[in-house]
């Protein structure tokens, strides 16, 4: 009796295992059908945030079998209209064997009507990638933008791709400011611009930072630092009448926003970062910036926060800042 | 077949018993050694943007249990970054869990070094000055 259970014990078990085994295996790879019509794929090429008058760029690609006829036309249809510079490209592109895109021309040059962009093919093809590129319209700032990709081939039929919906940071991008000590050395951030000795009096309530250089004591170098700051970090600097503000600054190095230093593709600062960050007890001053060091920025009025990116410093005192804005 | 049962159990009654743990761990989930040693090895201190502030090396006194550190000028003591190197299965109290406030100059702050027997407690004090 008891032999017999255990054995029915062991079988029991060994069809276990053996299921469990077959459960694992991997199902056959599936030749898919080949095209039989007019099909077509998108993706998105562009990463990161999308910034009003920055552009997003997609590649769209159409094809149909050679026996069913060629590609008449590709157009894109966006909830909102693109802003100047949105086209569809009128070239194709392969890679060659060195790794290059290479252009093909295939219609001609797109046309924008409202929300429509569109190329007309002129050459018999029967597949093609077409890049189209999008600049952010100043009115999508905030909201979220969707595409309708469509072609048309010549026996009559249709293909279209939906992309999207894509938010709109409420972010400013404003990059390559030029600013030198005891010259251009006025930052506002409600501008996004750098005022000089000339035209800074004029614009006094709006600048919130100075940009100077000291080469003694080693440690001070390039500096961004608020009108309103410890004289002390701000030596020999006289201001122009009215520029009292108080910005709040908090260093950071490594911080290489693609979009404002264009390397090291990946890091992306977005409006969540401006949301949270709490910069209740930053100092008013950030000496000792180099080159890819940033600083955050709060506004004294506590109306925007911001981004400072040293693309570059020079030794003479003079720097190449570029700088993302946040509308609190 | 019953002792192939009975061994099938023992086998399993030591795998378990192999399972089981032999040092203590303390409230925080770390061993509890043997180890009596208890120092500060090594003091760094970072400002907001992860890089040094101090001007040059600190000064640990393991007698007078205080470790002296000069920062450069303009650093932002409302928002450092301390760092201690201790001696093994040593732990700090309180624990650094963020960004510290060394602004109060004239209170300099006080960490506890606690050793890996969790029976010796020693208290730095951190001088930082300009």
């Amino acid at each position: 009796m008891y032999p017999l259970l255990i054995n029915r014990f062991y079988a029991l078990l060994i069809i276990s295992f053996t299921c469990l085994i077959a459960s694992c295996k991997k199902e056959e790879y599936a030749i898919p059908d080949p095209v039989s019509e007019l099909t077509n794929d998108c993706i998105k090429r562009t990463l990161g945030p999308n910034i009003a008058t920055m552009p997003i760029e997609f590649a769209y690609a159409m094809a149909l079998p050679k026996s069913k006829g060629k590609i008449i036309s590709a157009q894109v249809e966006a909830s909102i209209a693109g802003g100047t510079g949105t086209y569809l490209e009128h070239n194709s592109y392969f890679t060659n064997p060195s790794g290059q895109d290479v252009p093909v021309r295939v219609g001609t040059p797109s046309v924008n009507d409202g929300l429509t962009t569109k190329v007309n093919f002129n050459v018999d093809t029967n597949a093609a990638t077409l890049r189209y590129y999008y600049t952010i319209p100043e009115e999508a700032r905030g909201k979220t933008v969707t595409f309708t990709f469509s072609s048309t081939a010549s026996d009559g039929s249709s293909a279209s791709y939906k992309m999207g919906p894509y938010t709109i940071s409420k972010m400013d991008i404003k990059r390559n400011l030029a600013v030198s000590n005891g010259n251009a050395a006025y930052v506002s951030i409600e501008d996004m611009a750098v005022y000089n000795n000339t035209t800074a009096p004029a614009n006094a309530a709006k600048i919130d930072l100075v940009y100077l250089f000291r080469a003694t004591p080693t440690t001070f170098l390039h500096a961004l630092v608020s009108p309103a700051a410890d004289a002390q970090y701000l030596p020999g600097v006289t201001l122009p009448a009215g520029v009292n503000r108080s910005t709040k600054l908090r260093k950071v190095f490594n911080l290489q926003d693609y979009n404002l230093a264009r390397i090291n593709v990946g890091l992306y600062i977005e409006d969540r970062d401006f949301q949270e960050i709490n910069l209740a007890d930053a100092p008013n001053y950030a000496i000792a910036l180099r080159a890819e060091a940033g600083t955050w920025i709060q506004t004294t009025d506590n109306k925007y926060r911001a981004y400072i990116y040293l693309n570059s410093v020079n030794a003479n005192g003079s720097a190449v800042i570029s700088m993302l804005r946040y509308a609190l | 077949m019953y002792s192939k049962i009975l061994c099938s159990f023992l086998v399993i009654s030591v795998l378990f018993a192999g399972c089981k743990k032999d040092l203590p761990v303390d409230e925080d989930g770390l061993l509890i050694t043997g180890r009596a040693e208890c120092y500060v090895g090594n003091f760094e201190l970072l400002g907001s943007d992860f890089v040094t502030v101090r001007s040059k090396a600190a000064v640990i006194d393991t007698v007078a249990q205080t470790i002296n550190v000069e920062v450069l000028f303009g650093t932002d003591l409302k928002n450092v970054y301390p760092q201690f190197s201790l001696a093994s299965d040593c732990k700090l109290e309180p624990k650094i869990v963020g960004k510290q406030d060394f602004s109060d100059l004239a209170n300099p702050k006080t960490f506890t070094v606690v050793s890996g027997n969790r029976l010796v407690r020693k208290p730095y004090k951190v001088i930082v000055k300009f």
